[in-house]
């Protein structure tokens, strides 16, 4: 039963990091498309380059937020969540 | 050897100043909590640099992208980088992970530094206005590289 338990529990967090990590393909795609608009946008008015540019820097790391947020909700649903789940049902089986 | 835009180097700059004041800070509060060894530093000192240069590279693939002038190419090279940053990020956390030199909260926390920072850039560009690059500004957007990479004017 125990056993069972721990299967459960590592199958759970296993489920979990690999959910977290669909959040890695939105900031891809929008970072994409807001590079693609910067484009045009340059296209129409080459003299906003420098204000378009620094503007895009700051949106795209924001936007790459969500994904390292995810990465790092996997990372300790892998490495530091079930150690701990086990540790807690051991404690309150014994 | 390509030469790196101002602009990605200033953001570089702050980016790494505000990564430096919140390791820093990090730092104080595992001393505090009791639980600070060198673990935790050489955690902090590996995610922290992998961060500036993740930052680092996604200044420069804007900068590659944005200077190509072809939205279909820019995006598909964001994408690409964005992937490629990710796997490079997620590399750093599995050694911080596995290996025992490092601590795994000291080597996850620091990570979201660079994202930070920019969000405290972001309120500074809210407050004081958005500030145009010293370089780029007033440019002509007709950018080209020349065979050794260098961004110049094309007139």
């Amino acid at each position: 039963m125990l056993e069972l338990a721990i299967g459960i529990i590592l199958g759970a967090c296993a489920l979990g990091a690999g959910m977290a990590m669909i959040a890695g393909i939105g900031p891809g795609i929008g970072e994409g498309n807001a590079v693609a608009r910067a484009c045009e946008a340059i296209g129409r008015q080459p003299e906003a380059k420098g204000s378009i540019t620094s503007t895009l820097f700051v949106g795209c790391a924001i936007a790459e937020t969500t994904g390292l947020y995810a990465l790092v909700i996997a990372i300790l649903l892998i490495f530091v969540a079930p150690n701990m789940l086990v540790e807690i049902l051991t404690s309150t089986i014994a | 050897m390509k030469k790196v835009h101002e602009t990605v180097l200033k953001e570089t700059k702050f980016v790494g100043a505000w990564v430096l004041i919140f390791s820093a800070l990090m730092q104080a509060v595992f001393l505090i909590i009791g639980k600070w060894d060198y673990t935790v530093l050489l955690g902090n000192i590996l995610s922290a640099a992998a961060g500036i240069v993740s930052f680092f590279f996604l200044g420069m693939t804007i900068i590659k992208a944005v200077s190509s002038g072809d939205p279909a190419y820019a995006k598909k090279l964001m994408k690409a980088s964005q992937a490629i940053r990710m796997l490079f990020m997620f590399g750093i956390a599995l050694l911080g992970a596995l290996l025992p030199c490092f601590s795994i909260w000291a080597t996850v926390v620091p990570i979201l530094f660079p994202r930070l920072a920019l969000l405290i850039r972001s309120f500074m560009v809210k407050r004081m206005g958005p500030y145009d690059s010293p370089v780029i500004e007033g440019d002509s957007g007709d950018a080209a590289e020349d065979e050794d990479g260098e961004v110049e004017d094309v007139e």
